[in-house]
């Protein structure tokens, strides 16, 4: 940078004040000579002469000229161009090379052609936008930010976050994109998008990487009607579409839930008709359980499709529970039939088909048929055509035997195995005394039951229930030991209970008994089975928590705490989870996923792993994670997921051995960037339109009308001519002088 | 084995000897059912001792109540029942109480109002039944006396009739009204509180209707009278060990309409 000098006015004149005074002299000037050239008479030189020098000391007094030595560059106007990088871009452009390498060969043409103008390259995805590496960049991390892995393209906000930036604003905006933008969307009017411009009072030029997109056909979008409640039809639309010249007049649509326990379940199925490339079906799917439940949304795609990824959509739906529906079977009335009965009526969350075994075959009501209020127990009904609607299912001192129950319990295992909750609670008809040992229920409860011949059935010595270490500090039984402490009533008895299942977790214990290793027998045991849990509680006292001598000290409220905790447990209640698991962000397929692990204080120490399951492939080996130990002072830790093919997954926290937390989800090839593979470059032209800016292919001529270069200096130096007096002093002379000739020429 | 006799005696038993073998070896690998864990879990008609009473007005009828209840119903019940005072720490260790009588009550001392309403609040059922009412049904000296106590144990509440439409008339047996020992009034009285009748006044004399000697012999005729009015009252009272235990379990939509039917056909007054 050199250093340059030139002359300049004094600084504390304005301009508009050194322009009047230029003007003023200039007219003067001409008054001046125009008067006396016509007047051609003696002395008429030395008047105009003083008269000039006059005017013109008169105006160096004005304007006191200063001389500025300065060091001066040339700045170019930022310019930031903005780079689309969702998953969109990594689409192929016209059936060859990604529409990315299109947008980074537009962007070193654009540098080439805007020599004079300082680009700032960001990448726009989800979110503010971020520094664009170059390919021939060593970072390899900083790299893989800049690909095209963006689940959303958001230009709106990366506008905004340009517009709201502490830094140097652009003053100029060039968008390289396919147009197949999220926000602003499909339907933008021309003024909101004027008014993406308007806020950074600047032009936003366009660039569209392609014209035309591949052959697909495709889910495009699949919107549903209100949250999805568990049990409840929830309406579905599934817009699809077909592009780049591929023929469909009809898709089918199909929509399946992936379940762990086995293939995924048919839920609906639909016929769309397609008009100009797109169509809309309607379907209404019911999903049974509550939780993160992952559905796919497939077509039936016609030949010639290019783009496989996204014949299907793997969408995630939260399903809320507006109530839990119970299933309350019960052998025979007895005060624990009664205490659970108004436990279940009195919450109102709860929605109770109780059915109780009033009248066996060995009692004789002395009446006929008609004078009694018995019905029959409809236990075929229940245990097919209805047992998927149910959230849980309590057994209660029910033998299966006498109603053929045995007939259904494949069915029930299923039923639980695929998300359904089981209680099974103690009783002379519970257990190995109900006949459920050696039966398919008894492989999906908690506890192991003796099969064998003369099978003891029951301890009937009164005993306290002994809490376990695990029971201690299970979260499920947390609101009973807020209110009981350790204590617990004397039962009656006991169910004889097996060692507890892998998986599962003994609560409760008998002080004296133990089962064939030797282990205190379980009396309250929990566990995962497949998709869903089961309870065994083997007594039928729990009812003494409310009428004892404990009850009236706590008023009663131990059975209720003790049910609350049972029952949210097998509903799920993060009340009463072990640990939570959460996703961060979308998972794309062969991209590294984050879980954010949450456990309490109690576990801080257990060994925690995270296992991942597919659910839409049983072949598939299930991945093991390690979960970092997490800070001493945070509650969570972060699990960074390897990266996961395509699919349906369901990610289990385990914390020691007990019974597992878990959360589905799905990873996307393409998502929703791919779902509509179409480029749009007519909103990109509308959007320079709406701005004054100016819309490009990105094989044109990229020479944008971007603003000039500004001058800025680095160091100057300013030096008056002469001090302002001289200048004053001169003017007085001057101007005597002139009225000196004036008066010797007679004039005035 | 010289005696004829016996070696024919054992040559009829050798055919039968497998059998019996067979049928022994079932009964020892048969899984064990549990006898009810004792009976604690089963229903138990506690009689009140409380305002002066020692013991039930018909001492045979818990006995007897909780035989028909075993042998008409798959419900368990204490064949020897228990009996409780109102101001025992036990009071609260059942979810039912019987509180019958023949003459007037003498007021329930502080401590014994203070065990009903421990008891009460966890849920309990109350039957208070008059022994004394007379045969025209009017209430005797201790169903006024009752009535009396039980407003100072809630006095928040006052008994409203319980007619055929409600739940405890058809808790087993389809009832279209109340009857005991005497026919009395066709309802039942009784204290809601939380949607469930917690205190039933019976001017119906249910114990003496219940009440059977060693005999076999009923200790008190019925009256009006007949077979079919006993039997009524039985089924009342075992409508009411299966309200205390299944509690509106009967008012539940799934039986609604099996119940109209029946209702609409039934003989039975």
């Amino acid at each position: 940078m050199e250093m340059t000098t030139r002359l300049a006015v004094n600084g504390d004149l304005p301009q508009w004040a050194a322009i009047v005074a230029c003007v003023l002299v200039l007219v003067s000037l001409a008054v001046l000579v125009g008067h006396e050239l016509r007047r051609r008479e003696r002395g008429g030189f030395a008047i105009v002469a003083t008269g000039v020098l006059a005017l013109l000391a008169l105006l160096f007094a004005v304007l006191r000229p200063v001389r500025i030595a300065a060091r001066e560059s040339v700045v170019g106007a930022k310019v930031v161009v903005l780079t689309d990088t969702s998953r969109s871009m990594a689409l192929p452009q016209e059936g060859k090379t990604p529409r990315y390498n299109v947008a980074t060969r537009a962007l070193s043409e654009l540098a080439k052609k805007s020599k004079d103008a300082r680009l700032l390259v960001l990448g726009f995805g989800d979110g503010a936008p971020r520094p664009i590496v170059a390919a021939d960049d060593e970072n390899e991390n900083e790299k893989k930010a800049s690909a095209p892995i963006a689940p959303r393209s958001d230009l709106t906000t990366a506008l905004r976050s340009l517009a709201a930036s502490a830094d140097e604003h652009p003053q100029a905006v060039v968008v390289v994109s396919d147009g197949r933008l999220d926000d602003p969307g499909e339907d933008a009017s021309k003024e909101s998008l004027a008014a993406l411009g308007k806020e950074l009072k600047v032009p936003i030029h366009t660039i569209a990487t392609t014209r035309d997109g591949p052959p697909d056909a495709s889910v495009r979008r699949v919107s549903a009607a209100g949250a999805a409640v568990a049990h409840v039809p929830l309406p579905l639309r599934v817009e699809v579409g077909c592009s780049g010249g591929l023929s469909c007049d009809e898709l089918t649509v199909t929509a399946r839930e992936l379940r762990e326990d086995g293939p995924p379940a048919l839920l609906a199925t639909g016929l769309s008709h397609l008009k100009d490339g797109k169509g809309t079906v309607d379907l209404s799917v019911t999903l049974e359980r509550a939780g993160a439940r992952i559905i796919e949304i497939a077509i039936t795609p016609p030949s010639g499709d290019t783009i496989p990824e996204n014949d299907r959509r793997l969408i995630t739906f939260l399903v809320a529970r507006e109530r839990v529906r119970v299933l309350h079977v019960a052998g025979r009335p007895t005060n624990d039939v009664r205490a659970l009965r108004r436990w279940l009526k009195s919450d109102a969350s709860v929605d109770v088909v109780a059915f109780f075994i009033l009248r066996t075959q060995g009692d004789e009501p002395n009446a006929r048929p008609d004078d009694l209020s018995l019905i029959p127990f409809p236990v075929d009904e229940l245990f097919t055509e209805h047992l998927p609607s149910f959230d849980a299912v309590v057994l209660q001192d029910f033998d299966a035997p006498p109603y053929h129950l045995d007939r259904h319990l494949p069915q029930l295992a299923r039923y639980v195995r695929s998300g359904g909750g089981l209680i099974m609670v103690g009783g002379q008809n519970s257990f190995v005394a109900g006949g459920y040992a050696g039966t398919p229920l008894a492989e999906v409860l908690p506890v192991e039951l003796d099969d064998s011949p003369g099978a003891t059935g029951a301890d009937v010595a009164p005993f306290t229930p002994v809490w376990t270490e695990d029971g201690r500090t299970a979260p499920l039984l947390a609101p009973l030991r807020d209110v009981v402490s350790e204590e617990l009533p004397q039962m009656p008895g006991a169910n004889v209970l097996g060692d507890v299942r892998p998986g599962g977790l003994v609560l409760w214990s008998h002080p004296t008994r133990t089962t064939k290793s030797g282990a205190p027998m379980p009396v309250l045991a929990i566990g995962d089975q497949g998709d869903g849990r089961s309870i065994a509680l083997g007594i039928d006292g729990a009812w003494l928590l409310e009428f004892s001598q404990l009850g009236a000290r706590t008023s009663g409220r131990g059975y209720g705490a003790l049910w609350d905790g049972l029952l949210g447990w097998l509903m799920r209640d993060p009340r009463f989870e072990p640990g939570q698991l959460d996703l961060e962000g979308p998972c794309v397929a062969d991209e590294p996923a984050r879980l954010r692990v949450r456990v309490p204080d109690s576990a801080k120490d257990a060994p925690i792993t995270i296992e991942l399951r597919r659910l839409d492939r049983q072949d598939v080996d299930p991945i093991k994670v390690e979960v970092p130990k997490r800070e001493p002072a945070s509650a969570t830790t972060e699990v960074v997921l390897p990266p996961l093919p395509a699919g349906g997954y369901t990610a289990r926290l385990k914390l020691g051995p007990g019974p597992t937390t878990r959360r589905d989800f799905a990873c996307e090839a393409g998502g929703d960037e791919w779902a509509d593979s179409r480029p749009d470059p007519e909103r990109l032209r509308m959007l320079a339109a709406a701005t004054g800016g100016t819309f490009r292919w990105a094989t044109d001529d990229l020479a944008l009308p971007l603003p000039k270069p500004a001058v800025v200096s680095a160091e100057r130096h300013v030096v008056p001519l002469a001090p302002p007096w001289t200048w004053t002093l001169a003017a007085a002379v001057l101007l005597g002088a002139h009225w000196f000739a004036r008066r010797r020429s007679g004039l005035s | 084995m010289r005696d004829p006799s016996l070696r024919r005696v054992a040559r009829r038993l050798v055919p039968i000897l497998p059998f019996a073998l067979v049928i022994a070896l079932l009964g020892v690998f048969m899984p064990r059912p549990a006898r009810a864990f004792r009976d604690v879990g089963a229903f138990d008609p506690r009689a009140l001792l409380a305002g002066g009473t020692t013991g039930p007005a018909r001492a045979s009828a818990p006995y007897r109540w909780s035989w028909e209840l075993v042998q008409r119903t798959s419900a368990p019940a204490r064949l020897k029942p228990t009996q409780v005072r109102a101001d025992a720490p036990e009071v609260v260790e059942a979810p039912f109480l019987w509180w019958s009588g023949d003459a007037a009550l003498t007021p329930l001392t502080p401590k014994e109002i203070a065990g009903l309403r421990r008891f009460f609040a966890l849920g309990g059922v109350l039957l208070v039944d008059d022994a004394g009412v007379s045969d025209d049904g009017g209430p005797s000296a201790f169903g006024r006396t009752a009535r009396e106590q039980i407003a100072r144990v809630l006095p928040d509440t006052s008994p409203i009739p319980l007619g055929a439409d409600h739940v405890l008339f058809k808790s087993y047996y389809l009832l279209r009204r109340a009857e005991g020992r005497v026919a009395g009034p066709r309802t039942l009285d009784a204290v809601i509180r939380g949607g469930q009748a917690q205190v039933i006044f019976s001017s119906h004399d249910l114990g003496g209707a219940l009440a059977r000697g060693a005999t076999g012999a009923w200790e008190h005729p019925v009256v009006p009278g007949g077979d079919l009015q006993r039997e009524r009252a039985i089924r009342l009272a075992v409508n009411i060990a299966m309200y205390v235990l299944c509690s509106n379990y009967k008012d539940d939509q799934v039986h609604a309409p099996f119940l109209m039917r029946r209702r609409a056909g039934a003989l039975v007054p």
